[in-house]
């Protein structure tokens, strides 16, 4: 640890906090029965109800594997990629149901997480602190070294 | 048959005592398993869909089985009528013509947005006499004490958008905000009634 590189330690610290909040984010879905998340996602009116519950089954267990690998730091290339690219479908999901006025909620931990500039605020931050994680991951290994 | 006659002057002075009643906000069996309480404002587009698209059937389907315990709140949104609707339909529940008025405000949503014309509105489904009552009541302080209240009971379990139904089953509340299918609330509410 006292031989990292800031940049290092700047990915490690980056994929530790995105790789909790993943994993909370599957636990607050957890925690109620699926049908309330299939509901939250139903709200949004975007996707046909086969493909709500679809997602409403598999998207926890997506969190969970993301969260455990980032914290883990297994195939972080990869797994970054696919976090930011999840979030970033969430955040343009959310931003079109805002802009439509929907009073919905989030989804994002759970029921009672209201949709608002708020939500988008944190979870813009949280995708751009993944597109950071997705560039601090794929540096080649030199330039890191150097750094 | 004196037991029966008793029987029937009973019956016949419940049923009256319902009939004056008349429609209320709350529908179905308190003691029902599964308690809904539904925050809308009726200037809420989304409430609308809600109440056109949803409520019948949940009502024919939980709320007429006695399943489900509904009860429509109000849920005050900063929008120009929201208070003035609310008031009116409040006050109708107090001469027993809820359903009335809550309707034709849902059926004629966009019109009266448009015109802030609440009072022509209500007027048009009331009797003059209702609608002297209502006009009364609307300027009692006590209504706009109940609407608070509802909006208060709602903002405590954090309420704060419309449509949202909160579920109450065994303690345990669950708040869905907007408008959903039919068929996953259904789901839903079969899962936790079969626990």
């Amino acid at each position: 640890m006292a031989s990292m590189t800031p940049r290092r330690k700047l990915a490690l610290a980056l994929r530790i906090v995105l790789g909790c909040v993943w994993l909370y984010a599957a636990y607050a879905k957890f925690r109620e029965s699926w049908l309330v998340f299939a509901m939250s996602i139903d709200a949004y009116r975007m996707l046909p109800e086969w493909a709500v519950l679809a997602l409403a089954r598999s998207l926890p267990w997506i969190e969970l594997a993301i969260g455990i690998l980032l914290v883990a730091g297994l195939a972080l290339r990869y797994v970054s990629i696919a976090g930011a690219a999840i979030l970033s479908v969430f955040f343009c999901v959310m931003a079109l149901a805002h802009s439509r006025g929907l009073g919905i909620d989030c989804g994002c931990f759970g029921p009672g997480d209201t949709l608002s500039g708020w939500t988008l605020l944190r979870d813009g931050t949280l995708l751009a602190v993944s597109i950071l994680l997705v560039y601090l991951s794929w540096r080649p290994a030199e330039q890191v070294q150097e750094a | 048959m004196k037991t029966i006659t008793i029987a029937l002057a009973f019956l016949l002075t419940v049923s009256a005592a319902c009939l004056a009643a008349g429609s209320t906000k709350a529908l179905g069996s308190p003691t029902a398993p599964i308690t809904i309480d539904l925050y809308s404002d009726f200037q809420c587009p989304h409430c609308k869909e809600l109440h056109d698209e949803i409520l019948p059937s949940l009502i024919a389907g939980y709320v007429d089985t006695g399943k489900v315990y509904l009860v429509r709140r109000y849920f005050l949104l900063p929008r120009p009528y929201s208070r003035v609707s609310a008031t009116y339909v409040c006050a109708a529940e107090k001469i027993g013509k809820y359903d009335q008025v809550s309707d034709v405000l849902w059926r004629t949503q966009q019109v009266w947005v448009q015109s802030g014309k609440v009072d022509e509105t209500v007027s048009s489904v009331l009797s003059p006499a209702d609608m002297q009552k209502v006009r009364a009541l609307v300027k009692d302080p006590s209504i706009t004490a109940e609407i608070d209240k509802d909006s208060a009971l709602g903002a405590s379990q954090g309420v704060n958008q419309t449509p949202t139904m909160m579920i109450l089953y065994k303690g345990q509340r669950t708040p869905i905000s907007g408008v959903i299918s039919y068929s996953l609330l259904k789901m839903y509410l079969d899962k936790v009634l079969s626990r």
